[in-house]
């Protein structure tokens, strides 16, 4: 079963339904994911990171972006790649905030996390490895 | 990636900086010119040696500079002590806290101090290994972090212990931890695993297995779970230091970089990463999931579905399912590791509730509710583990009068428990729907047992690392009142105990309670 968000996929069933699945000989080895997971601390600037930016144009341009609550983080899953750009968050709250102040509330990444100027990016791509990271 | 527009922010900064002298450079490009400062050796020189060749062109993925480092953790700190020492104070969360979890406090603030303490030590040997001057950057901001992080850590006991109902476990644990059977399997996986042997076989353990995959659902789940739960200190110490975890991610990531090229990856790098996925998955699939469960009031969702969500669809589909293409395959243990993730702490849960007055905290049995869910969640779990507690709760579990001791009745109803002599952690045969194998070895006239073969083999492949003994045998003969004195056990009056089988302030068991019942400490070992 398939599905983005957290309660959803096999996520979404119950008890022996569950365990039957998770444990089917079919579930045994790794399955590889293009997606992407960001967990943002909830803070004043987070909020405007996920309701203009992540639900903003990301949104847009990446239609796969999941944002669920989980009372003291956002968690967010994304097909392919996540990108941030500070000084549009910076622009929005009207002062000083760079790629480092974003920092302090980014919580987790799974996938491959690096700022670049005032841009973070997020990405399922081998950074390093098929593609040089600058 | 998109490329970046010009907002009306940056037009603005970019006017200021036109219009005046320049007063500082930008961290990133301070951070170019500062890479190019590094020594030439024609042979790395570190004194970790490893078996893989660590490349030296890979790149730090967050290029810190040192102003830009301190300002970014100086701001996390205020706001962290801000929120405590000011808003939470007044507010009296401490005492809000569900006292069920005020308890799992005490064993995730003390594990993870453990693990925050141990990978100083761990970060710094791969500052020393690695050749490349980002990478070595990388680390060295690791070193510093865990420094923060064991202070955190330990902030969450001191603060809980100043303000919070019930101060002990909190504020001396140190001493019985290390004695207490339950908490030893954290030496192994957030110990030895981080900072003993090849640097790059730690690298794994550390950053790659244990910070990758493992603090997510230790330090970001958990604060979930924390908030329903009441507690508000929590959540706003750990998702801090979980964003210090993000770069030691990409820290783990950058070890895999530097040496997946490396012809000698193909001979190692699978078997190293399997070693690695069972030595935390050992301890951290059960410890978590009894925690999460059996110590909240509310529970969030069963503990295998965070397995699945945080350790088999990301950490394993993102991070190695993507580095397949590069040789790196499915862990031969992620069979063993999914029916661990579904039963073990069920298996372990048990065995801490025998095994209670050697512990730092307080517990009570399942209730009725918990039963409920368990059964609804678990089918199966009360013919298996519900009836005993059941059975215990009769026989008097709560009661310092009874003369009730859930370990006696293991051994006398034939549960017999053993210690994996790899991962430290206890496990019954008889009792265990856990991945179990009950193997028996006998070496230089000394036995081990082990729960799996994969503990087995790392053992056989280097017996020199598992000298120390397990707590059966350290301890066998020992009346287990001498053992709880020894581990320093007993509540600031000298005789009333840390430990305790329920959670009220009244009928506390003392430590004559336990020297009454004379129960010896048995080595199963010697039952063979």
């Amino acid at each position: 079963m398939s599905g983005r968000g957290s309660s959803e996929g096999l996520n979404s069933k119950n008890g022996q339904a569950f365990i039957d699945e998770f444990l089917d000989e079919k579930n045994m080895t790794v399955k590889e994911s293009r997606d992407v997971v960001l967990v943002l601390m909830k803070s004043e600037e987070m909020e405007v990171v996920v309701d203009d930016i992540i639900l903003g144009e990301q949104k847009k341009s990446n239609p796969s972006i999941v944002v669920e609550d989980h009372a003291s983080y956002y968690w967010i899953k994304a097909d392919g790649q996540i990108v941030i750009d500070v000084d549009i968050v910076a622009d929005i709250m009207g002062r000083s905030y760079n790629v480092y102040d974003f920092l302090v509330n980014v919580s987790s990444t799974v996938g491959r996390a690096f700022i670049t100027g005032n841009v973070f990016t997020l990405t399922t791509e081998l950074v390093g490895l098929d593609e040089a990271l600058v | 990636m998109q490329s970046v527009k010009p907002s009306g922010h940056s037009i603005m900064e970019n006017t200021k900086r036109a219009v005046r002298a320049p007063t500082s450079v930008e961290a990133q490009e301070v951070h170019r010119y500062l890479m190019d400062f590094k020594w030439e050796f024609e042979k790395n020189r570190t004194k970790y040696g490893t078996k893989y060749e660590m490349a030296n062109l890979t790149k730090e993925q967050f290029k810190l500079t040192a102003k830009e480092y301190a300002r970014m953790e100086a701001i996390k700190e205020e706001r962290q002590f801000g929120t405590l020492l000011d808003g939470l104070d007044r507010l009296d969360a401490a005492n809000r806290v569900h006292p069920r979890w005020a308890e799992a406090m005490k064993v995730f603030a003390n594990f993870l101090e453990c693990g925050e303490y141990n990978a100083i030590a761990g970060s710094a040997l791969l500052w020393d290994s690695a050749q490349s001057p980002e990478q070595k950057n990388g680390y060295l901001a690791q070193v510093i972090d865990e420094i923060r992080h064991s202070n955190q850590t330990a902030y969450v006991n001191h603060y809980f212990s100043k303000h919070g109902s019930d101060a002990a476990g909190h504020n001396n644990p140190r001493q019985l931890r290390s004695v207490g059977p339950a908490f030893r399997g954290i030496k192994r996986a957030f110990g030895d695993g981080f900072n003993a042997g090849d640097p790059v076989e730690c690298s794994i353990n550390l950053q790659l297995v244990a910070e990758a995959c493992y603090t997510n659902p230790l330090i970001v789940a958990l604060t979930e779970w924390a908030a329903t739960n009441g507690d508000e200190i929590t959540p706003t110490v750990f998702t801090s230091i979980q964003t210090d975890e993000m770069r030691h991610m990409a820290n783990g990531y950058q070890t895999i970089v530097s040496v997946i090229n490396d012809p000698k990856a193909k001979l190692h790098l699978n078997t190293d990463l399997n070693n690695a996925f069972w030595t935390q998955t050992k301890y951290f699939t059960p410890i978590l999931g009894y925690l999460f469960e059996y110590f909240s009031r509310y529970k969030v969702e069963p503990w295998y579905k965070t397995w699945n969500r945080w350790v088999y669809e990301d950490w394993a589909g993102i991070w190695l399912g993507r580095l397949a293409k590069y040789g790196v395959t499915s862990p031969p243990s992620l069979r063993e590791a999914k029916q661990d993730a579904v039963w073990s702490h069920h298996d372990v849960a048990i065995l801490a509730y025998a095994l209670w007055p050697l512990h730092h905290w307080r517990h009570e049995l399942p209730d009725e509710v918990d039963m409920a869910w368990f059964e609804e969640n678990y089918p199966g779990w009360y013919d298996r583990y519900g009836r005993i507690y059941d059975e215990w709760r009769k026989l008097g579990f709560e009661d310092p009068k009874s003369g009730f001791l859930p370990s006696a009745w293991l051994i006398e109803n034939g549960y017999i428990p053993y210690v994996d002599h790899v991962s430290g952690v206890p496990f019954c045969p008889k009792l265990a729907k856990g991945a179990c194998d009950l193997r028996i070895l006998e070496r230089n006239g000394r036995r081990y047992a082990f729960s799996d073969t994969y503990g087995e083999q790392q053992f056989l492949l280097e017996p020199e690392r598992y000298e120390a003994q397990d707590f059966l045998t350290q301890f066998e003969g020992w009346e287990l009142s001498e053992v709880i004195r020894a581990g320093g056990g007993l509540r600031s009056d000298g005789k009333t105990m840390i430990a305790q089988p329920h959670l009220r302030s009244d009928n506390m068991w003392t430590i004559d309670d336990i020297q009454r019942i004379g129960m010896k400490i048995p080595n199963p070992l010697k039952m063979h």
